[in-house]
């Protein structure tokens, strides 16, 4: 029996919450689609990735500065890993101390902990549409 | 733990871990692809960081 118009429509925005889910909190879009291990797995280790990238004084960049194109990519990375972006934000966390040893490490740990996490919801993404 | 070849161990270490688990199915693939990724990066790190060392900066 083919799909109804409604049907897809509903498949799209189940899709697409799934989605949102995964980018708000890292490994829920998998939790969602009963990939449990996976999901667990995602959100133990990217929340460890960025909070360890933050622990190491590294900084959020601000998405109030896209007139500087590489803080710009920088600050959409970061924006990566979800809710706890602006939590981390709101909590006075990843101001980033430039002076500090281990500051572009932990830009680089919470960038690349973003970026995961954007690969991790385009995998969410496939399994919900039934690709994977 | 914050040198430079710490921190590149462990950041090679979440990254091996989310890959693995994310490019493979099986938890036991996931551990084999992930292991041979962690080590890859590591061993390649360090061979990297010989072949710049003469480098004069």
């Amino acid at each position: 029996m083919r799909a109804t118009t409604a049907d897809r429509e509903q498949s799209a925005t189940y899709t697409y919450l799934i989605c949102a889910a995964a980018w708000a909190i890292p490994g829920a879009g998998h939790l969602l689609l009963g990939r449990i291990q996976k999901g667990l797995t995602f959100l133990i280790t990217l929340t460890l990735m960025f909070v360890f990238g933050l622990w190491l004084q590294g900084r959020l960049f601000p998405l109030t500065e896209l007139s500087q194109p590489l803080v710009a990519l920088a600050a959409l990375a970061d924006l990566g890993i979800g809710v706890a972006f602006f939590i981390a934000g709101k909590l006075g966390l990843g101001a980033g101390r430039v002076i500090a040893q281990t500051y572009e490490y932990g830009n680089a740990f919470l960038i690349v902990a973003g970026l995961m996490n954007m690969l991790v919801v385009l995998d969410a993404f496939d399994i919900a549409q039934g690709r994977k | 733990m914050t040198s430079h070849a710490g921190l590149m161990i462990i950041f090679a270490l979440f990254v091996s871990i989310v890959f693995g688990t994310l490019m493979r199915d099986e938890p036991k693939e996931q551990l084999r692809f992930g292991a041979r990724l962690f080590a890859a990066f590591v061993v390649g790190g360090i061979v990297l960081g010989w072949l710049l060392y003469p480098l004069p900066l």
